[in-house]
């Protein structure tokens, strides 16, 4: 990708991004279980494989998580391997930071998406860079959990969407889960990846549970790089990421009912785009909207509508729709129904490509 | 179904115990999140705990009078699995819900 300049060298040597259409059959290896157990399976698993991996954060030790995503791992893999630190996110990551440099691979946990901000110094000015800085000698392997986005009518704070603001940082990577399959592999590949990701853990999606193709690589869960389609369709493509995956899925069977066929592209990276699976899709489709919980302005839907106009300008019925947050602090969970894009929105954003009339 | 453990939080600079005074709560009891545990005295005042989840109270540690080291169990709960995690809900999973109706007249190029 274009940031390779900011790449360490991959030894699994898979970097490029590849599109992974929706799996047909279902193989022996799969199980049904929620993506809280999926995201604790992969760190289980990592662990066992990495004897340099090691979890921490506020509760991720003995409590396990608030939302249990590290639940008995202290108790199975020791608490040297899996421990609790101060609330106090700037150290955690500044801890990572010399572990990473120590040869470790730190998995920090920032216990909720707003809590991020006290730690974006380390992480935009260390970790993002130190690689770089260092000509490729201080590597960041670094797998920075943050359990992210809004929906389950929490405090200030607690459902903020921040893919923008890491996106923007040269040496971040950045990725987002939309179901307990994609948690798993996605976790498991990031675990692996000797540069630093974002892992935004769509917590408004936690409890949903589905079916796990535990088995890796072609036969199994496909490429664990690049962007996903979800759900196949002619007229209109919805991009999306995350916990509004699911809800673009619901979408795109609504408008079924309307006659009108839906194509729902899973973004799933969202640093590096794929900008070929976004072109693939709506030079099929010629019509897209992208749908995201952040607030509207320099939001990620905007890096998206560049591409998609940049790769299929010729083809466009109209413009790249946004359907977004709004441009206020993240509200209080008694209004987050009106602030998350609802599904009347999202059908308002898709009738408003539909009858956009050229010229 | 899942055990957690409640140990006795920090309540105050500089604690690091305090006295049972008084159970609210008994096991077998389903108790609410902020609903009222156990009274509890310190070397400087006497309070309340709030619960902080929903659950089964499976056991409690210590009687009236006896004194629990900060950290050490006080409370442990039944949860089902997959349950909300300390902060915020569940959110439901509703049949989706509509009100705007799509109308397009598609030329099929």
């Amino acid at each position: 990708m274009s940031n390779s300049i900011l790449e360490s060298v991959d030894a699994a040597g898979d970097s490029t991004p590849g599109r992974t259409g929706t799996s047909a059959g279902t193989p022996a290896s799969t199980i049904v279980m929620s993506m809280q157990q999926a995201l604790n399976r992969a760190l289980d698993e990592v662990l066992a494989e990495n004897p340099k991996a090691v979890i921490f954060g506020e509760d991720c030790g003995q409590l396990g998580g608030v939302f249990r995503i590290t639940d008995g791992l202290q108790a199975k893999h020791g608490a040297q391997r899996v421990f609790d630190t101060p609330l106090a996110e700037s150290g955690i990551l500044g801890m990572s930071v010399g572990l990473a440099m120590a040869g470790f691979h730190p998995i920090p946990e920032v216990q909720f998406d707003g809590f991020a901000y006290p730690a974006i110094n380390q992480i935009v000015c260390q970790i993002a860079r130190m690689n770089y800085r260092s000509r490729g000698t201080l590597p960041m392997p670094i797998t920075l959990r943050v359990p992210s986005f809004g929906g389950i009518r929490a405090p200030e704070h607690h459902g903020e969407s921040l893919e923008a603001l890491f996106a923007h940082v040269p040496g971040l990577k950045v990725v987002s889960p939309s179901n307990p399959h994609e948690a798993y592999h996605l976790l498991k590949y990031a675990a692996t990846r000797p540069d630093p990701v974002i892992f935004m853990e769509p917590k408004s999606r936690y409890w949903q549970k589905g079916e796990v193709n535990l088995a890796h690589g072609e036969a199994g869960a496909g490429s664990p790089t690049g962007a996903k389609v979800m759900r196949e369709g002619r007229h209109l493509t919805l991009v999306a990421w995350g916990a509004m995956v699911a809800r673009c899925l619901q979408v795109a069977e609504l408008a079924a009912e309307d006659g009108i066929d839906i194509e729902v592209l899973d973004l799933r990276w969202l640093k590096p785009i794929d900008a070929e699976a976004l072109a693939a899709s709506v030079r099929k489709t010629r019509r897209a909207v992208v749908v995201h919980e952040a607030p509207l302005t320099s939001g990620l839907g905007a890096e998206v509508a560049q591409l998609i106009t940049q790769s299929c300008f010729d083809t466009l019925r109209a413009p790249v729709e946004r359907v977004t947050g709004f441009d206020v602090p993240y509200p209080s969970g008694d209004l987050e129904d009106e602030y998350i894009p609802n599904i009347d929105r999202i059908l308002f954003g898709i009738q408003r490509v539909l009858e956009y009339k050229r010229g | 179904m899942a055990e957690i453990s409640f140990p006795l939080p920090d309540l105050g600079e500089g604690l690091i115990e305090a006295t049972v005074l008084e159970w609210l709560v008994s096991p077998g009891d389903q108790v609410e999140r902020n609903q009222p545990l156990v009274e509890v005295e310190t070397t400087k005042s006497a309070v309340e705990l709030p619960s902080p989840q929903a659950g089964k109270v499976v056991r409690i540690h210590g009687g009236p009078g006896d004194k629990i080291n900060v950290g050490e169990p006080l409370i442990v709960f039944e949860v089902p699995d997959n349950t909300a995690g300390i902060v915020g809900t569940v959110p439901k999973e509703e049949a989706p819900k509509r009100r705007v109706r799509l109308s397009a007249v598609l030329d099929e190029d």
